[in-house]
């Protein structure tokens, strides 16, 4: 028997903010032409008072009302990603177990996965279930830097803040053979993990009372490194996947990937030889969805009918400054 | 005091990109958008090949050997039968590539120990003119790469006779090929002759051997 991935519902918080709520903002900003900052037309941005756990909990009612509570609610193994926890210290996956009403024999907070996180979780679902931990596993990720971090006064000025959108993502994996998981290759870079920076002017760690407010990005001397470290990992990892499951890239029925910026988009389809249709992405309503990209992108094409039934998908992405990445290929079963 | 650059241009170059009409923030986007992951094979190898590698032998030891046009009969892949004509300096071989014979291929190496150059002018079947050269340049690894050793870089250039052999009256009749008709591997097929040369010398150098052999001097 297969570990499939069966099913995915995902959730963008609010009403799509356009670019134009930056302009307001905006000052001279050295990366505003910058093609990695380039504004997309909307975003969304979590609410106020809208939690993690709250995210988790609105993306998986699509899940719900295909497979009913009681699946959810059955779930052996529950594996999270917050792009910001709620509270830094323990994380929300106890919490978002408890109000999809699971008593899962396992929950794991997937912190370094970053923009990968999707794939980092059907690996360990995709193993634990293999192994005989479960039979089901939900993987959950929440990003919500956008309508925090980057929204606060004086980050929201620069041009990075207009690129984050929020947005979140369940996705549903059983022991099956319903769409089996074909592979999956993931490789970590910890020589970069420094490269990705939270900064404050004037300096102080994030946790200390201060002034200033909390800034995430890298240097401009940084940002082409990092652009060359995610034109060169996510295609090595598509194609380590590939040559293992026998798929030329060029004929993969569907890629989707995480959208940093449209630049990451083309170069990697570049790279894997297929065409503007075939890789599908929402960068233009959604802007840079992190962790949720990669599984927002897969939902829009299966809603929209775009996957169908028998085709192989592969679903790459890199992390942070390129300390992560993944790639993870399914032979899609269809929603049954 | 700043240097009178450019002065004598009064209009603004198209494509000109200096930091003085460019700076950083203008600059970067430009550059950005010029790095992929890929790029096509044609654009690479297309009008310019190039192929480089470090070899472990030291850069004179190696120039010795290179700057002698018979060193072609050991690390190219198919040029073979190396003999002088009667034209001092003009070497002629077969390329073993063209047709069942082989074509001749003439060759004169012009080197240069100071700045280690060394161009093979060749051409297919006819001596007169040398059109297909290939430069190469030998640099020490100590100031590239801080370590003992060389550094060899090789480039052709899409010479247009490529494409459309000038002289075909000096073809062997019925030579089902051409040289040209290679251009797109030679890329490659390059890499392929260099990682021979680097093979060849490497092994002589740490087997106590002279990196040009004796039968050569």
């Amino acid at each position: 028997m297969s570990v499939s991935l069966i099913d995915v519902s995902t959730y963008l918080p609010g009403e799509p903010i356009p670019a134009d709520y930056y302009a307001q903002f905006a000052e001279s900003d050295d990366l505003r032409d910058n093609v990695m900052f380039k504004a997309p037309k909307f975003r969304h941005h979590v609410g106020e008072d809208e939690t993690t756990i709250d995210m988790v909990e609105r993306a998986a009612a699509g899940l719900i009302e295909r497979h009913g509570h009681d699946t959810i609610a059955g779930v052996d193994i529950l594996i999270t990603h917050a792009q910001m926890a709620d509270v830094p210290f323990y994380g929300g996956g106890g919490g978002m177990a408890h109000r999809l009403g699971m008593k899962p024999n396992w929950v794991l907070d997937l912190h370094n996965g970053g923009c990968a996180a999707f794939v980092l979780g059907l690996k360990v679902a995709r193993n634990l279930i293999e192994s005989g931990e479960g039979r089901t596993a939900l993987i959950a990720v929440a990003q919500n830097a956008a309508g925090q971090i980057f929204d606060q006064p004086g980050v929201r000025r620069k041009a990075q803040a207009s690129v984050p959108g929020d947005g979140a993502a369940v996705g549903l994996v059983t022991l099956s053979d319903e769409s089996p998981i074909l592979d999956i290759e993931c490789r970590t870079y910890g020589e970069y993990a420094g490269d990705m920076t939270l900064s404050v002017d004037p300096p102080r760690k994030w946790w200390q009372p201060g002034p200033g407010e909390g800034s995430i990005g890298f240097t401009e001397s940084k940002i082409t490194k990092v652009l060359a470290r995610g034109n060169r990992q996510v295609p090595e990892v598509s194609y380590a996947v590939c040559d293992r499951i026998g798929v030329k890239p060029k004929d993969l029925d569907l890629l989707v990937t995480n959208q940093p910026n449209r630049a990451f988009l083309r170069n990697w389809r570049q790279a894997l030889e297929l065409p503007k249709e075939r890789h599908r992405d929402t960068f233009e309503d959604c802007g840079n969805l992190f962790a949720a990209g990669i599984p927002v992108n897969l939902d829009r094409a299966i809603t929209e009918g775009q996957l169908k039934r028998g085709d192989v998908v592969m679903m790459s992405a890199f992390a942070h400054a390129g300390d992560f990445a993944g790639a993870a290929a399914v032979r899609w079963g269809g929603r049954g | 005091m700043s240097l009178p650059a450019l002065e004598d241009i009064t209009a603004e170059i198209d494509g000109v990109i200096r930091v003085e009409t460019f700076p950083r923030e203008k600059a970067t986007p430009i550059i950005m958008e010029m790095m992929r992951s890929v790029y096509p094979h044609d654009e690479v190898f297309g009008t310019y090949c190039t192929v480089n590698d470090y070899v472990d032998c030291p850069p004179d030891e190696l120039y010795e050997w290179l700057s002698d046009t018979r060193c072609l009969e050991e690390w190219t892949y198919s040029l073979r039968g190396f003999e002088e004509t009667e034209e001092p300096g003009l070497w002629v071989a077969y390329d073993k590539l063209g047709g069942d014979t082989g074509s001749p291929i003439y060759t004169r190496t012009v080197a240069n120990p100071d700045s280690r150059t060394i161009d093979y002018h060749c051409a297919w079947d006819q001596g007169k003119h040398l059109w297909m050269i290939y430069l190469m340049r030998i640099i020490d690894a100590q100031l590239v790469f801080d370590k003992p050793g060389s550094v060899v870089l090789w480039t052709n250039c899409h010479h247009p006779f490529y494409d459309k052999n000038p002289y075909p009256e000096t073809a062997p009749p019925k030579r089902p090929v051409w040289v040209g008709d290679f251009w797109d591997m030679f890329g490659a097929g390059h890499l392929l002759e260099l990682k021979n040369l680097k093979a060849i010398a490497e092994y002589r150098h740490h087997n106590g051997l002279t990196v040009k052999p004796d039968w050569m001097k």
